[in-house]
């Protein structure tokens, strides 16, 4: 059985259309992540699932059920939001009762739950705490812990770690995975941080302006972006654009002029001479070498087992690319690159890919 | 090294900003708080000496027929504005929280209107509104009642009056108090508490309550020292007739200060009422404190 469907989902304020006809299903027991930059329509989207946003067109169903017009509470979901949305008047075993509560659960099977809930997420001694005692991480395993104690078919999770410092990220990261191994229900997952996505999710859906560009594995988005706006989203850092135009047809593919250097691109297709296209390379396939695009080293940010080369193109563009391993220092001097012509991307000037 | 040569300095600067406030304060506040307790023990006129009769001033008062009625006017008058206005104030600051922007800011206005006009204007208004010839609410009473009704000269409802008349002038404070509380409360409670199955009934009980409760508990206790005060309505509509029906203690302190040209007893009474006043409003704040602890 499935876990979320969403089928035409459209949203208006006004005359302005935040969400244009989305559809996109998120298997039962898959951790899907919303995903795009801000304004993209991402958040919007989660509450529509959650029920705390009208829905202005199309149908949302969740494991079966249509739910486009129920009330949140009877979705069966549960939603922790990027603020917590902690009761402050309350302590952490009583935020995480309050849903019990309201649905006169009885006493017993109220303390069971929430134990096993705080159990789970390491929270046993600070039951008795009000969430002004605690710290971020422990604020937000209590709103986790308050949408455990539900069991909801379907998780929300709207930007939950962006409050959080980098390490504590990282870590509730790690948890949020294991958890989802644990409990094992749909987890829906919005972000705008790419590396949170490719990291937690099953699904990545890529949103931008209120529609879908691309969904599926993370890995999958990686290698084969539908787009330029997926290429240059997924990965960190960023894929590099070079602006180029075909010169000739290869067995394999075309042959592209790109700057001052020769590329060859493996293509199905095989676009007219003369006709404009930009190249796509990530930083880990462009690797220095006797021929190829010439760029002048600005500066090198070592991380040790790696390097990103940050460098920029005669005509001013922007590349990075990666070294492994070498000690030698390139600032200020000019390298040329080249990647293999199975490594990259061909898009048309419109940010369409060329297969 | 800088700082320790300049302390001497730094204490004069000091001194020299805090001395203004203090002088206007002892000239003021401090010294009028002596000389009222100093003349509570005297037999003093509103001007000139006295003699010390020690506590003379408080026997009387304790004796004194009308202090007691005043007391219980004054309890009356309590019981008929504190917690109607908060209960008032806060069903407005509930509606008014829910229209939207402009219309919000709107409603506000027209609540918040009485508020800025002077005692003399409001209670002139309602004069004319209740007069018992010509009023504009007459034909209501009758309607009602049957009869009309002379409010401010009829002894059963002459304090209901007067409050009805207090809390509409002061309700758009308590309003805007609320109002602000409300806005403190984050949207996404009650989004979370509308996923965790709160019905409106709910999400009030238990969300909006529990954390406008430190609101509630500054709106009574202020709206309780307010009432404590009642003088110049009570002075503009009735002066406190009809036979003292409408008396209350800070106008039994203009009388007797005033009109009688009791320096000492008048401030005798006016001791008593400021003792009560703390009294009275350190107990019920300390109780709410503890209930909103709970």
């Amino acid at each position: 059985m499935s876990g979320v469907v969403l089928r035409n989902v459209a949203k208006s304020f006004g005359a302005v259309n935040v969400i244009k006809d989305v559809s996109l299903t998120v298997n039962k027991g898959e951790f899907g992540v919303f995903v795009g930059p801000s304004g993209c329509g991402k958040s919007t989207l989660l509450r529509m699932i959650a029920g705390l946003e009208d829905t202005t067109g199309g149908t949302i169903q969740i494991g079966g059920r249509d739910v486009t017009h129920t009330e949140p509470a009877k979705r069966g979901v549960a939603m922790v939001f990027q603020s917590y949305a902690l009761y402050p008047h309350l302590s952490v075993a009583e935020n995480m009762a309050f849903s019990l509560r309201l649905a006169r659960t009885s006493r017993d099977e109220r303390e069971r739950k929430v134990r096993e809930a705080a159990r789970i997420l390491q929270l046993t001694d600070h039951l008795d705490k009000r969430p002004a005692e605690l710290s971020g991480g422990q604020r937000q395993r209590v709103a986790i812990g308050r949408a455990i104690v539900r069991e909801p078919e379907v998780f929300l999770f709207d930007e939950p770690l962006s409050n959080l410092d980098a390490e504590l990220r990282v870590q509730m990261r790690l948890e949020l995975s294991r958890l989802h191994q644990q409990i094992g229900a749909t987890m829906i997952y919005v972000t705008h941080d790419q590396v949170e996505a490719m990291t937690l999710a099953d699904e990545i859906f890529v949103l931008k302006g209120g529609s879908v560009q691309q969904s599926g594995a993370p890995l999958h988005l990686y290698d084969d972006p539908d787009n330029r706006f997926v290429a240059g989203f997924i990965g960190s850092p960023a894929m590099n654009f070079i602006n180029g135009r075909v010169i000739g047809h290869t067995p394999q593919g075309i042959r592209v002029l790109a700057e001052d250097g020769e590329v060859e691109v493996d293509l199905e297709t095989r676009p007219a001479e003369g006709m404009a296209v930009v190249l796509g390379i990530r930083p880990e396939h462009l690797v220095p070498a006797e021929s190829g695009i010439t760029v002048t080293v600005e500066m090198a940010e070592e991380l040790g087992g790696n390097a990103y080369m940050h460098s920029r193109l005669p005509s001013g563009g922007d590349i990075v690319f990666e070294r492994r391993g070498e000690r030698d220092r390139l600032e200020g001097q000019n390298v040329r690159l080249r990647a293999e012509a199975g490594h990259i991307h061909c898009f048309t000037t419109e940010g369409l890919r060329l297969r | 090294m800088a700082m320790i040569r300049n302390q001497r300095r730094h204490r004069l600067v000091a001194l020299t900003l805090i001395l203004p406030f203090v002088a206007v304060f002892a000239l003021v506040f401090a010294y009028p708080l002596v000389e009222v307790v100093r003349l509570s023990f005297t037999n003093a006129t509103l001007i000139g000496g006295g003699e010390w009769i020690g506590l003379q001033n408080y026997r009387e008062l304790l004796a004194d027929k009308l202090f007691y009625t005043s007391l219980k006017n004054n309890g009356y008058f309590m019981l008929l504005t504190v917690i109607p206005t908060t209960v008032i104030a806060l069903c407005i600051a509930l509606m008014v929280q829910r229209l939207s922007g402009r219309m919000q800011a709107l409603a506000l206005a027209l609540f918040f209107l009485p508020y800025i006009l002077p005692v003399s204007v409001v209670t002139q208004i309602w004069a004319w509104m209740l007069d018992f010839q010509f009023g504009i609410l007459q034909p209501l009473f009758e309607r009602i009642v049957g009869k009309p009704i002379p409010v401010f000269k009829n002894p059963y409802w002459v304090m209901p009056s007067v409050a009805v008349v207090t809390i509409w002038w002061t309700n758009g404070f308590n309003v805007l108090l609320f109002l602000a509380g409300l806005r403190n409360i984050p949207s996404d409670l009650y989004e979370a508490s509308a996923l965790d199955g709160a019905t409106r009934w709910q999400q009030f009980t238990r969300v909006t309550w529990p954390l406008l409760w430190p609101v509630v508990a500054l709106v009574l206790t202020l709206q309780l020292i307010l009432q404590l005060k009642i003088f110049d309505q009570i002075y503009l509509l009735s002066e406190g007739g009809p036979f003292n029906s409408s008396s209350v203690l800070l106008l039994m302190v203009y009388r007797e200060a005033f009109q009688q040209n009791n320096g000492g007893y008048a401030s005798a009474i006016s001791l008593v009422v400021f003792l009560l006043i703390v009294a009275v409003s350190v107990l019920q704040y300390q109780l709410l404190r503890i209930r909103g602890r709970r």
